[in-house]
This record gives structure tokens, sequence and C-alpha cells, in this order.
């Protein structure tokens, strides 16, 4: 079906002007479907709908874990407040020498960065492997 | 391409009750079943739709094949999302526009054509005794220079055409502001137009001499 012939009056905007480029943009070939389109379609709907539904994420066994979670950046975050703040205000007035305190709260920030860093790195890992076996 | 699916769906939306719409309306009815656990009455909905998905997915991509899986996954999406179908709208504007949307993030991902409007093919002089072919190549030429508009004036374009000129559909569609759609509307067809500078003439001229070679005959 040829749109050239289709009705461009009446929807047309009056600033709008009809020029080459609307003739041609408005005559559209009108392609048919393939006659397995909607076969197909209709398959994967059938799958969709026959699949069995995705498992709800475990919160009741996620809590604890979560709440641990946020406890201890909670905590090291405080830490850090308590003790890097007052370090580092007492190391921008003498610059050349960290003082005991301060090492000892970087250090603990650092083990708090690191047992962060391995349960992210332990969650991803679990999160992958259960998308590989098709649990997720 | 307003389709009088689309219209009818309007006016008995807006006149009849629930119950009575749902009786006249087939994509209505199909909807209740489809929701009440019938997955087979879901296929009244493609077959009705089918044309239109995939006319609209090739205007945004211009190959066949990928229209058919763009359109494709626009009914699984669509047929996953039905029940979040508020009503708001009617069924058609809903299914244009997350089939926009689908369109939109593939064609994001995987451009139809990667090339800038400046290099986008000029088209040829017509010779007179070839009319027929250079008018189909020129149009062929602005078709796929359309692709080649930035992102934003692109789709405009896309669903102003599709929508048989209608600004106001095609906004819809976008979930656009009307006024937007038509900036950028007017925006794209400047850049066409200085794209193709002498398409104008050509055309008239094209017109003429068809003209004239019908009065001749």
């Amino acid at each position: 079906m040829n749109r050239t012939q289709t009705n461009q009056t009446g929807k047309m905007q009056s600033e709008l002007d009809p020029t080459a480029i609307d003739r041609i943009l408005a005559s559209e070939e009108e392609l048919v479907p393939t006659s397995g389109f909607l076969a197909s379609v209709m398959e994967r709907v059938r799958e969709e709908a026959t699949a069995p539904p995705p498992i709800p994420f475990p919160w009741k066994r996620a809590i604890p874990g979560i709440t641990l979670l946020t406890g201890t950046l909670g905590w090291g975050a405080f830490a850090l407040v308590r003790h890097g703040l007052p370090a580092a205000s007492e190391l921008s007035l003498t610059p050349p020498h960290l003082t005991a305190a301060f090492d000892q709260s970087l250090e603990q920030a650092a083990w708090v960065a690191l047992a962060l860093g391995v349960s992210l790195f332990s969650w991803l890992l679990s999160k992958r492997l259960a998308g590989r076996s098709g649990l997720l | 391409m307003s389709y009088p699916a689309e219209r009818h769906e309007l006016a008995a939306a807006s006149h009849n009750p629930p119950e009575k719409t749902a009786q006249a309306d087939p994509d209505l009815a199909d909807i209740a079943r489809v929701l009440a656990g019938d997955v087979q009455a879901f296929e009244g909905i493609v077959r009705r739709w089918q044309g239109p998905l995939i006319n609209m997915a090739w205007r945004y991509c211009r190959d066949r094949g990928r229209a058919e899986e763009l359109a494709q996954e626009a009914f699984l999406r669509a047929w996953r999302g039905l029940a979040q179908w508020r009503r708001e709208s009617s069924f058609s504007t809903w299914l244009f526009a997350l089939a926009a949307n689908v369109f939109r993030s593939d064609l994001r991902r995987f451009p139809a054509v990667d090339l800038p409007l400046e290099a986008a093919p000029e088209p040829s002089a017509a010779a007179l005794q070839h009319h027929a072919l250079a008018a189909q190549l020129n149009a062929e030429s602005v078709r796929r220079a359309v692709l080649a508009l930035p992102r934003r004036y692109r789709e405009p374009v896309v669903l102003f055409y599709f929508h048989e000129m209608d600004v106001a559909a095609a906004a819809r569609t976008m979930r656009l502001p009307e006024g937007t759609v038509k900036a950028r509307l007017s925006r794209a067809r400047a850049l066409l137009r200085k794209r193709f500078p002498h398409l104008e003439a050509q055309h008239e001229e094209m017109e003429f001499g068809a003209l004239n070679t019908g009065k001749e005959a």
C-alpha cells in the first residue's frame, strides 16, 4: 500500500508546510509481517508463561547479614569520625608528623575497608555463581 | 500510522461504560482474558498489532529482519507488563510508547546508521528518462538520512510520519509535550532541508516533467 495518498489534510500543523521531504517521508511502503511472525511471538510468550516464576529474594535470610553489614559500616564511620578527624586536624596543624592516634585509626579503617571489600567480593561471586546455575 | 483501531478505541473508551467497552473493543476483551490466565488470548493482540509494530520498528532501523526482532521484543514486554497498563491512555498509546522505548534502547546499543548527517549520500540528479528510478533513489536517500539525524531529532521525525503527521500522537508515543515534539521536528526538518537543498526544486521539476509526459501521452 502506498501511503502517498493517505490523508494528510486536517492533521498537518499550520507551521509545518508540506515539502518534498514531507511527501517522501509520508509515503512509505507498508511491510507485511512474515508468515511465521505471529507463531514465533506466541511461542516465546508461551515459553514465558510456562517458565517457573523467579525465585524471590530471600529477605528472611538476608536481613541478619544486612543488619551486620550496616552495623559494621556504621561502626566504621563512627570510628573514623571519632579517631580520624581529630588526628587529621592535628595533622593539618603539624603537617610533617603523623600522630600515633591517626596511625591507629588509619590502620583500623584499612581493616574495615578490607573486610568490606572481601564481603563485596564474596557477595558478587555468589551472585555470579547463582546466576550461572540458573537460580537467579 | 494512526490506525483506525486506535481511534475506535479512544471513542469507545470515552462514550461507553467499562463493561460495554470491553465487549466492543477486542483489545480490552483479550487483555481481560490474558489477565485471567488465558495465554492464547494474547494471539489476538499480536494479530491486530503486528503490522503497526513491525512498520514502526522498520522506520527506526530500516532493516526488515531487525524490525521483526524488535517488534517481537516489544510484544514480549507488553505481555510481561500488561497488568501494569493503568488504562489512563488507550491501549494503542500504551503499546506504541512501550514499543518506542524498546526500539530506542535497542538502537542506542546497536545504532542502525552510524554515520553523521553530513555523510549521508546526496540524492542523484534525475535523468529525464529515469524519473521513477531517480525518485525512488532520492526517497531512499532521504529516509536513510533521517536515521543519521541526531538522536533527539530522529525520533520525532520517525514517529511524526509513522502517525501520519499527527504531532499529538507522536508526542503521546514519546511521552513528551507537543510543543517539544514540534520544536524538535522543526529543527529536524531544517537539518534535512539543509542537507538536501536541491531536493525541493528537483521534486517540482520531476512532477512538472511527469505532468508534461502525461499530457503528451
